[in-house]
């Protein structure tokens, strides 16, 4: 019984119905219950945070044991998270807070953690860049249409568009704010249609693939 | 300006480099910063989640204000340990399953919402040429996504033109999206420029 | 009673005569000299209370209507429970007409339900000093008084209005459209699974990034590379990424019948441990229990871009045949999807985010929109219970067309042609949603 899947789907279609309930009912204990359970979720979630560093720590521990390809770039990873987790109980010793600005722990949130990850952002630059050169060999009309407009659109946003024609920067306004308009309400009324048909489907216990 | 003799600036560079070296290809420099950010990101989030979590929402609120109700979510989470042995596994289903029927369940009236507020700004409230389109564009893409129906005969022609306004579309996001992502790109190589190499202010 | 009267008309000649004396002193241009010619206006019981409708209860909603003269001035309103006095908002621009006494984070308010509370407004034409705040809300004060002032201006008090009481609602009505249109979707599905019960076939269109599935994980067997499934940034929360976890389960049967391998690089712990669950038990079903190794579903990280970092590199190093994009997925998309592309992998992607749709579009061999996403569990499973859902969306859709016809020929006889009647019906219409 307690193995099955019965007391799980039990749980979520209770806990389901509650919060569809408490939407209506302002009065409480409805009205707080939304707020309460996000927080419980925050919890939750927290703990299953260690989970994920058992996986991760976990895989790159066998790659140095076993020296196995790359290991002594797991050895960074490790030494990343030490260096950091002491920082942070440094940090509390010393500012009582990690998150203070004088704090080592702060430095490497700045100096290590922005730099890398705003130049991931940037390479979407050159991504980008090398998505639009592929849908230039428009491999059919759907893509060719995608392509003409986003060429429209690009230059109705820079200064060239206005020199080549004036017209081009309305035309641009206009496109965004009519057939872009037009078909995200389409998608997103499709998108929320489908939710609800999944979300009912997971209360009532059909779809039940989260809890394999 | 001259070159940064800042070690914090050093350190932000070479690893800007580092990563850019990926455009190139697959090298130890880029593998380095690569595992260099996953350690150090999941350190400073397991940092986050002991002040904002622990601290913040489990311990304040169990020792100072004396909200004994944390102590559920509490033990839920504590279930989710239950996969470390394998024969008790299977108790982790019980806070998955609390939270995905919460965030189910939450989710059902908001889509309703955001349905009739989506239908509702559709709503021609000026006769334009401009509203009769957009009214043409949502009906047509609508029928796109009709999945009880073959798309055949008037239908099919029909999610035609609806196809044709998401490609519109996408390609208007494409582009519209373009000039944001050089901007980043153009902001790393200032910080290398300025910040670091000192050659522009 | 009277002590306190005589106080403060003391204390306002002699704030008078200093406020006066200093506008002497400073040549007279700090002060509007129209400041004092108000001071004759009386404000009356210019607050109009009601219990704020469909919450919790706590709460308090004060209106106002001033003339025009006044429309510049600040406000202060005071609130009273028997003796006690709180100030309730300071320094509002009156022309705003509306505050809500209910608890924020940075204030709270405590209005406790079913108690009586009475409320006075000041107006002020320059933000209110911190004496006449304290002032405002020590016991000295007269309720009756209609002015005071200080060294800086003179501020109006009005006639203290109340009493109110805040309650809380057993039903919101706003929501009841809600709750009409629920009924109907739940009273749609049962009907259909009803029907199809007695064996009414229901279709389902052909979703052609679905049947590339076998293609893409066959190809990719016999050039004896893995599969690799990115379920993207979203948590189990996540409808998208709960959709994308039922994918999952089946390309993973695919993945077990060819006997090949499948990498799931995750960013939540808990879609992890899901993942681990769903590929297991796909691998059970498809009887190669022995090929499903836990440690292919691993934990990356649960920072944005170090994610797309760590998938890239794994990416490059794996080099894995086809590549599925199913999830939630932000500014990483084409991260991830070029750099698939550029490992020459056929790539399957589906999310429902449709700031990243274009970029799936433009870097992936096939792409589910949306609702197709959503709908790919049905298509995959195709039983009765999944699909009655579907057409239940479906009829929900022809509603939505419906009620968007109907606005538009509303809107061209009404907002268009001006015809009252049809204007009315319009209005109505907006308003009901």
């Amino acid at each position: 019984m307690l193995k099955g899947k019965n007391i799980p789907l039990a749980i979520t279609f209770t806990v389901g119905l509650i919060m569809i309930v408490s939407f209506f009912i302002p009065h409480r204990p409805f009205g707080d219950i939304e707020q309460i359970s996000l927080k419980w979720y925050s919890i939750i979630a927290g703990f299953t945070m260690l989970l994920g560093v058992d996986s991760l720590l976990g895989l790159h521990f066998r790659k140095v044991k076993r020296k196995e390809e790359n290991w002594i770039h797991s050895i960074v990873l490790i030494a990343g998270f030490v260096m950091v987790v002491i920082a942070g109980v440094w940090g509390t010793i010393q500012y009582g807070s990690a998150f203070d600005e004088r704090s080592f722990f702060t430095y490497i949130y700045n100096y290590f953690i922005v730099p890398l990850q705003s130049t991931m952002f940037s390479l979407l630059a050159f991504f980008v860049a090398s998505a639009a050169y592929r849908a230039f060999r428009a491999r059919n009309v759907d893509a060719a249409l995608l392509l003409i407009t986003a060429i429209i659109v690009m230059l109705g946003r820079v200064p060239v568009g206005e020199l080549i024609s004036p017209y081009l920067p309305k035309f641009t306004d206009w496109i965004m704010e009519v057939p872009q308009m037009a078909a995200k309400r389409g998608i997103g009324l499709g998108i929320y249609l489908g939710a609800l048909g999944v979300s009912i489907r997971i209360i009532l216990g059909i779809e039940r693939s989260y809890l394999s | 300006m001259a070159i940064s003799t800042s070690i914090w600036i050093w350190i932000s560079a070479l690893l800007t480099l580092a990563i850019y070296s990926f455009l190139y290809k697959d090298n130890p420099f880029y593998k380095f910063a690569e595992y260099l950010l996953v350690g150090i990101s999941i350190g400073y989030g397991i940092s986050v989640y002991w002040h904002n979590t622990i601290i913040t929402k489990v311990y304040n609120p169990l020792v100072h204000d004396k909200d004994f109700l944390v102590i559920i979510p509490l033990l839920l989470g504590l279930l989710m340990f239950s996969r470390f042995f394998k024969n008790y596994s299977h108790l982790s289903r019980i806070p998955i399953a609390f939270i995905v029927g919460a965030g189910t369940g939450l989710s059902i009236p908001s889509s309703f919402e955001f349905l009739f507020k989506q239908v509702q700004g559709t709503m021609p409230t000026a006769f334009t040429i401009g509203n009769l389109i957009i009214i043409i564009g949502v009906i047509t893409t609508l029928i796109y996504f009709f999945f009880s129906m073959e798309h055949k005969g008037f239908i099919g022609k029909v999610s035609r033109v609806g196809i044709t306004f998401i490609m519109i579309a996408f390609g208007a996001a494409f582009g519209y999206t373009i000039m944001a992502r050089i901007s980043l790109f153009i902001g790393r190589i200032q910080f290398l420029l300025s910040d670091w190499l000192g050659i522009i202010k | 009673m009277k002590k306190n009267l005589v106080l403060l008309l003391l204390s306002l000649t002699l704030l008078f005569s200093f406020s006066f004396a200093q506008e002497q002193a400073s040549g007279g241009t700090d002060l509007n000299p129209n400041a004092i010619s108000s001071e004759t206006e009386r404000l009356g019981s210019m607050l109009q209370l009601s219990d704020i409708p469909n919450d919790g209860g706590g709460g308090i909603e004060i209106n106002w209507t001033l003339n025009d003269s006044l429309s510049n001035y600040f406000i202060t309103i005071i609130r009273r429970e028997g003796n006690i006095k709180k100030i309730v908002a300071s320094d509002l621009l009156a022309s705003s007409g509306q505050v809500r006494d209910v608890n924020s984070d940075e204030n709270k308010s405590n209005v406790k339900d079913g108690t009586e509370y009475f409320y006075t407004a000041v107006l002020s034409e320059y933000a209110v000093s911190q004496e006449i705040l304290d002032y405002l809300v020590c016991d000295s004060l007269d309720m009756e008084a209609m002015t005071i002032a200080d060294a800086n201006q003179v501020y109006l008090i009005s006639d203290e209005s109340g009493p109110v009481k805040s309650k809380a609602s057993w039903f919101n009505l706003e929501r009841l459209t809600v709750l009409i249109s629920a009924i109907i979707i739940t009273f749609l599905f049962l009907l259909y699974l009803q029907l199809a019960r007695k064996g009414k076939e229901l279709y389902i269109r052909k979703i052609s990034g679905l049947d590339a599935v076998e293609e893409a994980v066959g190809r990719s067997t016999e050039m004896g590379k893995p599969i690799m499934y990115i379920l993207g940034i979203g948590y189990v929360t996540d409808i998208p990424t709960i959709a994308g976890l039922t994918i999952l389960g089946r390309v993973s049967k695919k993945v077990a019948e060819y006997e090949t391998k499948i990498l799931v690089p995750s960013y939540d712990p808990v879609v992890m441990t899901t993942a681990q669950e769903v590929v297991k038990e796909a691998f059970t079903e498809a009887g190669r229990p022995d090929l499903y190794n836990k440690n292919d579903i691993m934990y990356i990280t649960q920072d944005q871009f170090g994610y797309a970092a760590g998938v890239d590199g794994m990416m490059l190093r794996e080099k894995p045949g086809a590549v599925f994009l199913q999830g939630l997925f932000f500014a990483e998309s084409l991260i991830l999807a070029e750099t698939g592309h550029s490992i020459g992998a056929i790539q399957i992607a589906g999310t429902t985010e449709t700031a990243q749709l274009p970029f799936f579009v433009a870097a992936c061999d096939y792409t589910l929109i949306g609702e197709e996403m959503m709908a790919a569990s049905v298509y995959l499973q195709k039983d009765p219970l999944m699909l009655s859902s579907i057409a239940a969306e479906d009829v929900m859709k022809v509603i939505i067309i419906i009620i968007l016809l109907i606005g538009l020929i509303l809107g061209i006889l009404g907002p268009g042609m001006h015809i009252e009647f049809f204007d009315k019906l319009f209005n109505l219409l907006i308003e009901i949603l």
